[in-house]
Order: C-alpha cells, then sequence, then structure tokens
C-alpha cells in the first residue's frame, strides 16, 4: 500500500502542513459573522486540494507533482504555545459529546463475539477517537523545538468598509501585535505576505472594493493582492438567517477536520458547498452528526439544496484558495528549501558546528536545518528531509538537546515511514525519539505521546496490530486518566483486530480503559467498555473477573439510572461465595439498593439467592402408601416392599383385554403419572442454601402449582406434559404471575426463615389440592429481603429422570399428578418411643392410631420388620400396670398361645372387630425389647382397608424408628457338669456393667422351660451381696441347676424346685414369669437369633435375667426400669456327647457263709449329641494294668477285698469290716469280683436320651470293691444327610469306667 | 520471597482449576480480580508461544506495569501461571518443576477428573511451602 494513501499518510498531510497565519480587521470579521463563520472557518473548507497537481522542484533537478496539498489557517492570536491544562479541557468536550451518544446504545443488549469480531476497523475506533487523537497531538502545536508549524505565509484580511485600507495592513502586520514566538525570535517573521480586500456585498456595490483592490496593487505589488465578495445573496434576511445558520455552523466546524474520514471522497466538496449554503438563507435544517452515516444523511440533503440554489461564491473562495497555494505558497516554499539547502550544504561542508548551542534561534544553523526538513517533508520529498533530520541529529545528539534530538527522530521514523524503506529504521527511530521523550521528564511527556500516537499508526498501518495496541498502552500511562482511557480503548481495539484475535486482552484492556473512563467521570464511557468486554467474559470461571465486571456494569448502569439492566448484572454476582464478608455486603446493598429505586417487587428466573439444589428436591405424595412422619419417607421403597409383601394384597389385577371395565380407564391413564389424595398434603422437600456469609432473609417460600380440574381435557395433555411440553411451557412463560389464579383449587404454605451465613437447610413445602383433578407442580417461588421475588421451575427431561432413576431415586420424579377424591387415612404413631435405651430394656408401648376422616376402616393388620424388637401386645395387657403384669400370678392363665399364633410370621392380625370409626383413635400396647446393642431401625407397615373405597382399596400407614441400643450388662453363663450327679450343673454367672454410669439390680434369675431347676449353692446362699451391679463392674455368681425332668426321681420336681431364683432378697416372693407374654415372646425371638449364631451340637438351657436399673444415686427411679437379658443354648464345657454313671446301692451286706454275693448295679448311659449314637459296653474280669499300677504298695499288705480307698467325694467308707482269707488265693492280676451277667453289650441311643443297661458282679469275699473293670466306647452316627455333605464320621470316644465303689459286709 | 504472587493452574479449557495468593505481602482483595484479569489477559500470549518451542518452561510472557507472568506447559496443556514481581527465574524455573511433580501425583490418582479443580488440602500445603522457598 502506498504510505500517503494510507491513513498515517492522510494524518501527516492533515497535520503536518504550512501554516498561514491570518490577520484580520475588526469589519472583515464581521462580514464574515453574517454568515455565522470566522474568516477562517469560512476558508478552512477550501485549504484542502485533492488534486492541485503543481509540479514542484525542491533540492534535486527532477521536478515532481504534488497532488494533494493542505494548508493550515491559523489567525495570529492562535499562533503560541497553550498551557497543557487549558489544551486538555478542549479535548474533554470530543469525549463527552461522544459520552452522549453512547446512550441509546447502551440500552441495547452488549455485543457478541460474532458481531466484534466482523466489525470493520472504522467502527471499532470510531471519529470522535481519531478526532481525539487529533486534538491530543495538536496540544503540542507551535512547541519551541519543532518548525512545522512556524508560519510559512501570512494572509492579511481588510473589509472594503475599512476606511484607509492601506494603512490598515500596515497596521496589522504590525510587529507589536504578531505573536510572541515570532518576536522572540523562535520563528522567522520575515514570510510571505498576501493581502485580501473582503468585500460585503449586501453593504454596498461592487466598486468600493474594485477601486480599494487597485490602489492596494499600486502600493503592495499587484500579484499578492485579491478581492473576495461575500454575502452576494439579495434573499438574505438577517435575523432569520442567523437562527438558522446556527446547526450548519455546527456542522461544519465538526466537519471540517474530520473530512478526510469520511468515506466519500466528494464530501470535501460538498462541505466546500456546504459554506455556500450558510451564506444563503436555507429553511432546511439539520442537526449535523459526526459519524458517517450522519454525514451521509447531511450530504444527501446537501446535494438536494444544490439543485434549487446555486452561486458563484464557493467557487470564487475556492478559486482564491488555490491560487494562494499554487502560486503562492508552494513556490515560496520551493525557493526557500532551495536558499536552504545552498546555505545548509556551504556550512556543513566547511566547518562543523563546534560550538555547543544552548539557545536555538531561526538564525541558528540547526533550527534552519530542521526548517529545511520540515518544508521538504511538507512537500513530500522525504528523502532530503530524511538527510537534513539525520543531519540534525547527529548534532544535537553531541548537543545533548534530547527533546530536540527526539523531535527529529520522530519526523526521520516518519519520513522512513512514508519512503516505505526500511521498517526497522522506522522502528528505531520511532522507539528512540519515544524513550528518549521520555528520559527528559514531564516536559517531554504529551511529546512522547504524540510520538507514541504516530508510532501507533505507523505500525498499524503495517498490519502490526500487537505492537500498536502495546505503544498505545505505554503511552497510557504518560497521560492523565481521561486520556490514557481513550488510549487504552485503542490498545483493546488494535488486540482484537490483530491476527488471531486477542480476546482476552480486548476485554482486559476494555476493562482497563472502563476503570480510567469511570475515574474521569465518563460514566457512559465506562459502561460501554465494559459492556463492550462482557462477551469476553461471559460464562466465565475466572470469579473474581467475573464478580468484577457485572458488579461494576450494574453499578454504573444503577448510576445512570437504567435500572433493569442494572440489576440484571448485579443478579450475577449476589451469589459469590467467594468473597469477602465486606464485598458481599457491598455487593448485596447494591443489589437491594437498586432493586429498592426501582420501586415495585422484581420477579427474577432462576435467583441464585438462596441456591435452590434441585438434585435434592423431593416430592412426597401418599397414595395408598402414607407415611407416619416425613422422615419415613426417605426409607426405601424396597424395604417398605419387602415388608409388606404379606400384608397387602398381591398387586391389582391388571386386565388387559376388551373386557375391561370402563371405570378402570380412566385411572390406567395415569398410571405413569402418580396419584394423590384430594385434602391430603403434597409434600415437596428441597435443600437450599445460603452461599454467602451474610445471613439472609427468605421469606414466603412456596410451590408454583397449577391444577386443572377437567380431567378429560388433560388426560392427553399429561403425557405430552411430562415429556417436553413442560420445558417450552416454562419457557414460553416465564413469569410467575399467571400462577396465582386457581388458587381455589389448592393451598399453598408458605415459608419464611432465615439463613445464616453459609447455612444449608432443608424445607418441606406443601401444597394441598382440594379439588380432584391433575395437579402440576411448576417450580418455588420466594421472596429474599421482602424486595426480590425469586422463582424457579422444576425441569424435567426423558433424560434426567432416567438418570435420576439409576441413581436410586424412591420415585422417578414426576410434577404430575393425578388428584383423587378424599381418602380415610390414618395417622399413627407410637407413643414414648424411646431413641435410646439400655440393651435388655423392656417397656410397654403405647400404638395410637387415629382416623381424621369421616369415613370407618377396618381390617386392620400390622406387620413389624424386627420382632426381636417389638411385639404387639394383647388388647389384655392395656391399662395394666406395667412391671406389675409381669408378675406371677397365682393363677397361671396360660394365654401366651394365642399370641403366638397373631403373631405368626411377624404379621399380626388386630381382632377383626376392631374398626377405627371416623375421628376415633384406637390404643394399642406393644411391647418393645431391646435385645442387641447398636443402633436399629425398626419399619412398621400398617394395612387398612376402608368401606367407600373406588379406586383404592387398602392403604398402608408405613411407621419408621430408629432405636439407639447402648449396652448394659453383658451375661455369659459357664455351665461344668456335677461330676458326682449325672443331671445337676454347677453354673458360673458373670455379669460385668458395661456402662459408664448406670448401675443395675439383678433381680432374677430364670431358666426356661419347666424341666429346670435352679438354686444357689448352699455356700453360698446370701447372694444379697451381688444384688447391684454398679458401672463397669463384674460379678461372678454361681448356681446349681438340675434336670428334674430327665430324673428318674420325679417326686423332688413339685414344690422345693423352681425355674426361677430371686437375686434380690427381698423380691423372692414377686418374681416375674418367663413363661408369659410378653418375655416368653421375646425369648422365643431371642432364641431364635441366638440359636442361628450356636455353633455347639448340644444346647443345654436357656436363661433369663431380670434386672432393674437403680439409676444414679442422685435421682431416684420413679419410673421402673426393666431389663431382661436372655442367654440361649447355653451348654456345658467339655462334654463328650456321651457320659454315663453307675448307678447301684453303695453298701451291701452279705452272708458270704452261704453264697457268694451278687450285686446287681446299672450303668446310665446318657446321649447328649444331636445324633444317634451307638455305645458298646465290655466288661473284663482281668485287672488292667492301670489299676495294679495305682496301688503297688498295698497289694501285699492287702486282706481279701478290702482296698486302702483314699477318701474322696462324698463316699464314706465304711471300716469295719473284716478281712477274709479267700482272697489272698487269688493272683493279683485276677480282679477280687467277676462280672456275671454279659461281657458286653451293644446299645443304640437316641438323641438326648437315656439308657440303662443292668450288670452283675459276683463277689466273693466282703469289702470295698470298685466296680471300675469296664469300658466304654461310644459313636455318634451323624445323620444320613450331613454324612454325605461332610464326609466325615461322627465323633467317637470311650475311656475305662468310672469308679464306683461298693462296699459289702459280711451279715452278721 | 517475592512481595506479590499468584499462583494459578489453568485447565486447557481456560478454567482455573487451582489458585494461591502466594506473596508475602498482605493479601488485598480488590486485587485479586486484578491479578485474575492479567493471567485470564496472559493466556493469549501463551497460547501462541505454547506452539513455538518444546520447553515447558515458557520464562515470562507477559507482563502488566511491573508485574510478570511466567507460564510452564505441563501435561496436556495445563499451565502454571505465576504472575509475580521478584525476578529469580531459577527460583521460579524450580517452583514451577517440583509443582509439576506434585501435579502429576494429583493427575495420577484414578479419582482425580482431569480438567476439575484441585481440591486437595495436601496440594495446597505443599505449594504453598514450595512458593516460601523459592520464590
Amino acid at each position: 500500500m502506498d504510505p500517503l494513501r494510507s491513513y498515517l499518510g492522510r494524518l501527516l498531510l492533515e497535520e503536518i502542513t504550512p501554516v498561514v497565519m491570518v490577520l484580520t480587521t475588526p469589519l472583515a470579521e464581521a462580514a464574515c459573522k453574517k454568515s455565522g463563520l470566522s474568516f477562517v472557518d469560512m476558508l478552512s473548507p477550501f485549504s484542502l486540494f485533492k488534486k492541485i497537481d503543481v509540479p514542484v522542484r525542491t533540492a534535486s533537478e527532477v521536478p515532481y507533482r504534488l497532488q494533494m496539498f493542505k494548508i493550515r489557517m491559523v489567525y495570529a492570536s492562535d499562533v503560541r504555545k497553550e498551557d497543557y491544562e487549558v489544551a486538555d479541557e478542549k479535548i474533554k468536550p470530543v469525549v463527552s459529546e461522544a459520552d452522549e451518544k453512547a446512550l441509546p446504545d447502551l440500552l441495547s443488549g452488549p455485543p457478541q463475539l460474532e458481531d466484534v469480531l466482523g466489525k470493520p476497523e472504522a467502527e471499532l475506533c470510531p471519529l470522535w477517537i481519531k478526532k481525539f487523537n487529533r486534538e491530543l497531538m495538536r496540544t503540542l502545536s507551535f512547541s519551541e523545538h519543532e518548525t512545522f508549524d512556524h508560519p510559512v505565509a501570512c494572509l492579511l484580511v481588510v473589509s472594503s468598509m475599512d476606511k484607509e485600507p492601506i494603512s490598515k495592513f500596515v497596521d496589522l502586520f504590525n510587529t507589536n501585535q504578531l505573536p510572541s514566538l515570532l518576536n522572540e525570535g523562535i520563528m522567522d517573521p520575515q514570510i510571505l505576505k498576501h493581502y485580501l480586500v473582503l468585500h460585503d456585498q449586501q453593504e454596498g456595490p461592487q466598486d468600493i472594493a474594485v477601486n480599494v483592490l487597485a490602489e492596494m496593487r499600486s502600493t503592495l505589488g499587484s500579484n499578492d493582492c485579491k478581492l473576495l465578495c461575500i454575502n452576494s445573496s439579495t434573499e438574505a434576511d438577517g435575523s432569520n438567517a442567523d437562527n438558522s445558520w446556527l446547526p450548519y455552523k455546527a456542522l461544519g466546524l465538526n466537519n471540517h477536520e474530520g473530512t478526510c474520514f469520511l468515506s466519500m471522497d466528494d464530501l470535501n466538496e460538498v462541505l466546500q458547498h456546504l459554506v455556500y449554503i450558510m451564506c444563503v438563507p436555507f429553511p432546511l435544517r439539520f442537526a449535523g452528526g459526526t459519524n458517517a452515516k450522519e454525514g451521509k444523511l447531511c450530504c444527501s440533503v446537501i446535494f438536494l439544496a444544490l439543485d434549487h440554489y446555486s452561486s458563484v461564491l464557493p467557487l470564487l473562495i475556492k478559486d482564491f484558495m488555490q491560487d494562494f497555494a499554487s502560486n503562492h505558497i508552494i513556490p515560496y516554499m520551493e525557493q526557500k528549501i532551495r536558499v536552504l539547502n545552498q546555505q545548509v550544504a556551504t556550512t556543513r561542508k566547511g566547518f562543523r558546528n563546534q560550538i555547543k548551542n544552548l539557545w536555538y534561534t531561526f538564525t541558528s544553523i540547526e533550527s534552519q536545518i530542521r526548517v529545511l526538513g520540515d518544508f521538504a517533508f511538507m512537500l513530500r520529498d522525504y528523502e532530503l528531509a530524511l538527510s537534513n533530520y539525520r543531519l540534525l541529529a547527529t548534532d544535537y545528539k553531541l548537543d545533548k538537546a534530547w527533546k530536540r534530538f527526539a523531535g527529529v527522530q520522530e519526523m526521520s521514523g516518519l519520513c522512513y515511514s512514508m519512503l516505505d524503506q526500511s521498517r526497522k529504521d522506522a522502528e528505531y527511530c520511532m522507539e528512540n525519539a519515544f524513550s528518549t521523550y521520555l528520559r527528559i521528564g514531564s516536559s517531554g511527556q504529551r511529546s512522547a505521546t504524540r510520538c507514541g500516537l504516530w508510532w501507533a499508526e505507523m505500525l498499524k498501518t503495517r498490519g502490526q496490530y500487537r505492537e500498536a495496541s502495546s505503544v498505545y498502552f505505554r503511552i497510557s500511562n504518560e497521560e492523565p486518566s481521561l486520556h490514557s482511557a481513550v488510549l487504552l480503548e485503542q490498545a483493546a481495539s488494535c488486540y482484537l483486530l490483530s491476527s488471531p484475535p486477542m480476546l482476552r486482552k480486548y476485554g482486559f484492556h476494555l476493562i482497563l480503559a472502563g476503570n480510567s473512563y469511570y475515574m474521569s467521570d465518563q460514566k457512559k464511557h465506562a459502561v460501554r467498555t465494559y459492556r463492550n468486554a462482557l462477551f469476553v467474559y461471559k460464562q466465565n470461571p475466572w470469579s473474581y473477573i467475573n464478580d468484577h465486571v457485572h458488579f461494576n456494569v450494574g453499578r454504573w448502569y444503577g448510576v445512570l439510572g437504567i435500572l433493569d439492566v442494572a440489576i440484571k448484572h448485579l443478579l450475577e454476582v449476589i451469589a459469590c461465595s467467594h468473597q469477602s464478608l465486606s464485598t458481599q455486603n457491598m455487593f448485596l446493598n447494591d443489589f437491594f439498593h437498586y432493586v429498592q429505586s426501582m420501586g415495585k417487587k422484581f420477579d427474577v428466573h432462576k435467583l441464585q439467592l438462596p441456591v435452590f439444589n434441585m438434585s435434592s428436591l423431593r416430592v412426597v405424595h401418599e397414595d395408598h402408601r402414607t407415611y407416619a412422619s416425613d422422615a419415613d419417607v426417605d426409607v426405601s421403597e424396597s424395604t417398605w416392599q419387602e415388608l409388606e409383601e404379606e400384608l397387602i394384597p398381591s398387586s391389582s389385577v391388571v386386565r388387559t383385554n376388551w373386557l375391561d371395565t370402563q371405570p378402570k380407564s380412566s385411572l390406567r391413564k395415569f398410571k405413569d403419572s402418580s396419584v394423590c389424595v384430594a385434602g391430603e398434603a403434597v409434600k415437596v422437600n428441597v435443600e437450599l442454601k445460603n452461599p454467602l456469609q451474610i445471613p439472609v432473609d427468605v421469606s414466603g417460600i412456596s410451590l408454583i402449582c397449577q391444577l386443572s380440574t377437567n380431567l378429560d381435557a388433560l388426560s392427553s395433555d399429561v403425557s405430552g406434559l411430562t415429556l417436553d411440553g413442560g420445558k417450552d411451557q416454562v419457557n414460553i412463560e416465564p413469569s410467575v404471575s399467571i400462577f396465582e389464579t386457581n388458587a381455589d383449587n389448592f393451598i399453598v404454605s408458605q415459608l419464611d426463615i432465615i439463613l445464616r451465613g453459609g447455612e444449608s437447610k432443608r424445607v418441606q413445602l406443601d401444597v394441598t389440592p382440594k379439588v380432584e383433578g391433575v395437579l402440576k407442580l411448576v417450580g418455588i417461588r420466594w421472596t429474599l429481603s421482602n424486595s426480590v421475588v425469586g422463582y424457579q421451575y422444576f425441569e424435567f427431561d426423558a433424560q434426567k429422570k432416567n438418570k435420576k432413576g439409576k441413581k436410586g431415586r424412591r420415585r422417578p420424579f414426576n410434577n404430575n399428578l393425578v388428584v383423587i377424591k378424599g381418602l380415610p387415612k390414618l395417622s399413627g404413631s407410637i407413643e414414648h418411643m424411646p431413641t435410646k435405651a439400655f440393651a435388655g430394656d423392656l417397656q410397654l408401648l403405647k400404638l395410637n392410631l387415629r382416623n381424621h376422616s369421616e369415613f370407618a376402616v377396618k381390617g386392620i393388620k400390622m406387620k413389624i420388620s424386627n420382632p426381636r424388637f417389638l411385639i404387639p401386645g394383647d388388647s389384655s395387657d392395656i391399662g395394666l400396670e406395667f412391671s406389675h403384669c409381669l408378675k406371677k400370678q397365682k393363677q397361671s392363665v396360660v394365654s401366651s398361645k394365642s399370641m403366638k399364633e397373631n403373631f405368626k410370621g411377624l404379621l399380626f392380625v388386630f381382632p377383626q372387630d376392631i374398626e377405627i370409626q371416623a375421628g376415633a383413635t384406637l390404643s394399642w400396647p406393644i411391647w418393645f425389647h431391646a435385645a442387641t446393642p447398636g443402633n436399629v431401625s425398626l419399619y412398621i407397615s400398617l394395612y387398612y382397608e376402608m368401606e367407600n373405597s373406588s379406586d383404592i382399596k387398602y392403604r398402608t400407614l408405613r411407621m419408621h424408628y430408629s432405636v439407639e441400643v447402648l449396652p448394659s450388662l453383658d451375661i455369659s453363663f459357664a455351665i461344668s457338669m456335677s461330676s458326682s450327679r449325672l443331671q445337676e450343673y454347677i453354673v458360673r454367672m458373670d455379669v460385668v456393667n458395661k456402662t459408664p454410669s448406670e448401675s443395675f439390680v439383678l433381680h432374677q434369675l430364670s431358666c426356661v422351660g419347666s424341666k429346670w431347676a435352679i438354686s444357689a449353692l448352699t455356700s453360698c446362699s446370701s447372694i444379697s451381696s451381688v444384688e447391684t451391679v454398679s458401672a463397669n463392674q463384674a460379678v461372678s455368681c454361681f448356681f446349681k441347676i438340675k434336670d428334674f425332668e430327665a430324673d428318674s426321681c420325679k417326686e423332688a420336681g413339685s414344690g422345693s424346685y423352681r425355674s426361677d431364683i430371686a437375686l434380690h432378697p427381698g423380691t423372692s416372693g414377686d418374681v416375674f414369669d418367663v413363661a408369659r407374654a410378653p418375655l416368653a415372646d421375646f425369648h422365643f425371638q431371642e432364641r431364635y437369633r441366638q440359636g442361628k449364631l450356636a455353633k455347639g451340637p448340644c444346647s443345654l438351657l436357656d436363661f433369663v435375667l431380670i434386672s432393674k436399673a437403680a439409676g444414679n444415686s442422685s435421682k431416684p427411679s420413679p419410673d421402673l426400669q426393666l431389663l431382661s437379658h436372655h442367654t440361649c443354648h447355653c451348654s456345658a464345657r467339655n462334654q463328650s456327647p456321651v457320659w454315663w454313671l453307675m448307678e447301684g446301692p453303695r453298701t451291701i451286706t452279705h452272708d458270704f457263709s452261704k453264697s457268694c454275693c451278687e450285686v446287681s448295679i446299672q450303668l446310665v448311659i446318657h446321649n447328649s449329641a444331636e445324633h444317634r449314637s451307638s455305645v458298646r459296653v465290655a466288661t473284663f474280669d482281668a485287672m488292667p494294668e492301670k489299676s495294679q499300677t495305682v496301688h503297688p504298695h498295698d497289694s501285699t499288705s492287702v486282706q481279701g477285698g478290702w482296698y486302702d480307698v483314699s477318701l474322696e467325694n462324698d463316699i464314706k467308707t465304711i471300716s469295719s469290716a473284716k478281712s477274709t482269707h479267700h482272697e489272698k488265693q487269688y493272683s493279683k492280676s485276677i480282679s477280687p469280683y467277676v462280672w456275671c451277667s454279659l461281657s458286653s453289650a451293644q446299645i443304640d441311643l437316641q438323641p438326648d436320651s437315656c439308657s440303662r443297661v443292668p450288670l452283675k458282679v459276683c463277689i466273693f469275699a466282703p469289702g470295698t470293691y470298685n466296680f471300675s473293670n469296664y469300658e466304654l466306647q461310644w459313636k455318634v452316627h451323624p445323620s444320613k444327610r450331613a454324612q454325605v455333605n461332610e464326609d466325615v464320621n461322627g465323633p467317637s470316644g470311650g475311656g475305662p469306667g468310672h469308679p464306683f465303689y461298693v462296699t459289702v459286709l459280711q451279715s452278721v | 520471597m517475592a512481595s506479590t504472587a499468584c499462583f494459578v493452574i489453568v485447565s486447557k479449557n481456560d478454567i482455573p482449576i487451582y489458585e494461591a495468593e502466594v506473596g508475602s505481602a498482605p493479601k488485598k482483595e480488590d486485587l485479586a480480580h486484578q491479578h485474575q484479569f492479567i493471567l485470564h489477559a496472559a493466556l493469549d500470549v501463551v497460547q501462541d508461544l505454547a506452539w513455538t518451542t518444546n520447553a515447558m518452561f515458557l520464562r515470562s510472557v507477559d507482563r502488566f506495569s511491573d508485574l510478570v507472568v511466567s507460564v510452564y506447559d505441563s501435561v496436556v496443556h495445563t499451565r502454571f501461571m505465576l504472575l509475580h514481581d521478584s525476578r529469580s527465574d531459577d527460583g521460579i524455573k524450580s517452583f514451577f518443576q517440583e509443582v509439576h511433580e506434585l501435579y502429576i501425583k494429583i493427575f495420577l490418582n484414578p479419582l482425580y477428573l482431569p480438567g476439575s479443580r484441585i481440591t486437595s488440602s495436601h496440594f495446597d500445603t505443599k505449594v504453598r511451602a514450595l512458593a516460601r522457598k523459592y520464590l
């Protein structure tokens, strides 16, 4: 691209051009004022020549043609260096004017990515910004270190009405009135002079002016004098015209500076005509605009106007200007260049200027070189200009005149750029100039800015947008906030234009610009820039950025009074959990402030405060399943279904053929949707969370519902609504207000809560439909701090539903509920159900059932999940005093059997005659026993039928309780067999109190079953010492138990033996009856449970220990707390399954003189194994080796059958027997007695049975004999099935006979 | 230790998955967003730069007044970005390398979903300790 045609080229052409200093007389100015313009304004539009086409010859011999040319017309009074403050004030309106126009844009939506990327550069960098840039550069006009602002020529203007015009010309160029810069020697006062007579045709005939001109020509020179006639139109009407010109004036003033930006090439011409239009009255009024669009509009209007009015005036001015430029200014400059060039060449060639100049005047060689360079630059001989600038640069560098050096570097950079030769050099020069300006401090700051602007333009021309934006950013740091804002905005647009577009940088720099705008009180610009950046940060996960952008945009919109947009943006930030408390407060306060300024309640869809956790949403509606409390709903449906398996009738018959009855089908339509009952609340549980640290007041939380009573119309609609229709509907109707209409059909609950910082709460919202129909749950509505109404719709789509289903939701969430006619409903609870109990705790509780409806219910059944803990009582139990009813009563009415029948398989059927009438309450006793420690969930399901049922025949009431059972007493039993008696056992009971503080009083120990008798050991009859077990204490007690059922001696069982033993001395009389309900029932359960765990093959007996809580010493326990501990399947330790005992007389008197003595004894063999076993008994006469060694010492001294027997056990030896000599005959190896009946026997023993083997012994001499000369071998035969499975033989064993001593005495 | 330092791990979708202000200067809330802005804008530069080099440590890629953004391009374009005002290049490199090892450990955790936020407090403590050591 030709650099001259680039924007930079145009810019240089218009900014670095010859200056014509204008001096006017007041009368001349007044003549111009009639058209509302100053003289300079009038001429300025004609000072740009697009095709001047003048041949130019500078230093070289080859001429070239200049096409475009511009001269700057400046009043002499303006030829001075302006104060920065004053200059900056001039810039401000440029920005604030654009500010006014930004407002309508702000009301529309923010731009999106596509919009922005598609924008042409001109729109990204609007006209006013370019204008701003020029204004910023112009603040440096007439700076002392540069010469391109030095006037090239001087135009002296005198009105034809002026008296003595010739002398006026002289007066005008009086040196005293000339600008100080000329007087001080910085500018060369010897400049081209041009004289002009201005004639107002309304003031008089043209002749006067012609005379004046003639006079001037004779005195001032014929070439330099001109005449210009204005206000030619005769139709002009002064007063009217004044008003009508005003708008054009504004237009003209604005546009003559920005002409080159307008898209149409011939706009310049248009503007030239525009001035003409201003000079004639013209009824059309139009407001001027600075942007291109409005400009075009103006043009068309102007062209229209030109058709009607034509005049020669514009042509006159144009001709004058053309002549002035081409015939005077350019030749003058050419000549000056040639002269200066000559001068410089000779000076430079001759010697190097070694003297350091501290003060450069126009006469100094450096200034002259500079003028030469600038003139060459203005005439576009960049080669010449560059060579001179480079010459200067070395000089200034040596002189350390840094500002001048920088200025020269800047110009060389521009030359390089315009020559389009070396980009590197151009860049180097600009960089050098820029940094040099910055180095010299504050005086060079603005220069640095200008240099930066040139530089950035240069980079932009070459497409180096990234570099350009960094230059803009660098200069923005040096400028006050307003300028910096505009510069940053340009930096941002450069990032967008770079390829690929750097959007994040774009956004960031816009934000920076916005901040600067805000600081310089340009709020609309601030909003505009932030708003433009919004798309970059849309859905940005960078939380702080998001908050900052939205908060500021919102706040500033609020300041501008655009409250709805403000609130929309503030809504984005109010749920900022990551911010600090103070920031959250600030956000929230601003938000509420603007909401209140709105003056009305504000509906916000998806308000983020508080956050409703929609995944926690749960709808609880009761069809045939009803719940005792809300917590029960959380129990999984499968648990309930499992429990209710036997309770409810098998699922309703599904009829699928055409014989189906009609009424059924109406309901079947809604099979997929859930059913609820009119008059019963549908509950929605949802969790809400306050993400902030500030407490939040949420009021009026309620459901948004719709109830359609027209069943038929909706029946088809239902399926549609559930799938995608529902979502559409929500989208179409985002307002909550429409849902408030049908309040007659249902009632919704309102909930007010205050959420503390960071708190989460689960709330329950109710809707109670009143009539039949289809209830649709639409969403939730709530009011935040009484000012903002938030609402959120439930979102359903098929996919989501499936997902939820997979997660194991109880029911797929369905927002459509079919409301059916009102049904009876029972509510129920167990009174005083403990939440904490000690293990073993036994309580009588009351189940209360209340019928709320006006119909009776019947056929009540109940199922309890864990009968170890809960057992329904008998109707007779009610009203009984607790613990007393458990006591053993004299009249033993055994009613427990009936209970077991009722309670078969966990199902409890209430007596058939029980009906709960409308409004009545039924109380039913229920026993509670804390069986094992731990957390236990108890499920109870109650089934009932109703009489008037239509759709639903029955309902169930589901109750759920959790009980925490704490360990209390830990009881273990150790049973060992009595070695002397077959049916007696010694029991050691170990009781450990595991509670930290409670003590328990042991009350009673019972053996379950009638065959056991328990008694204290005689030695420790004073059991009272262990009556109380304190915390963490352990106690052991010993008891004797006896199986008297198996015993032959039944007579003992009547009175003296009991299956219970009171451990508390005072309570021997009142013992609890473990054979009665509920203890027996609980025991039954315990036995069943513990039996599952029991390992041993043979179980002996069960114990029940009943104790009472003693309470702490401080508080007596008025409420008697009873604990029962059941230990089942106790068995003796280390017991072989088969054991035996010899029975027979211990002392026999016999007359051995007559015959030998025959003693009949019995071997009692008991099989306690669970299986059949076979036992073999073998007797042998020969003494086993062992028995010989037992008594080796006394074998010699032995007389007859006498043995020296150590006195053991309970055998009392009668010692007064005589010894006999018979015995001596036998050898030692032969036993003194002979088995006589049989030598061996094989017996089969059934499980848990006894068998007696009769034995006979023949004795020949008196004495004490030990009939242990037998052996017993047994083998357990496991059941056939077990044998197959385990492939092992049952245990077997055997052993020698136990000692059995019999004393035989000689009868006298 | 640098007076200002803000460390961010950015996933390949430009989502910050870990953020820590590790400078010794007291934390100012109004600076939090500024740091985010600078780091976010620097991503534009990183995106270009990442394809021009094989090195993981991209050194300082961007600056904003006296704050410098150093970047380490980790696995699957997860970027470690450090905004700092200190000049010790070696320290920053070591810091990045050690954090990289920590991140790899997080990354290999089967329960960690790549690209999700790093919530491990152990990681946080370690990173802060490394910052004290190297920056």
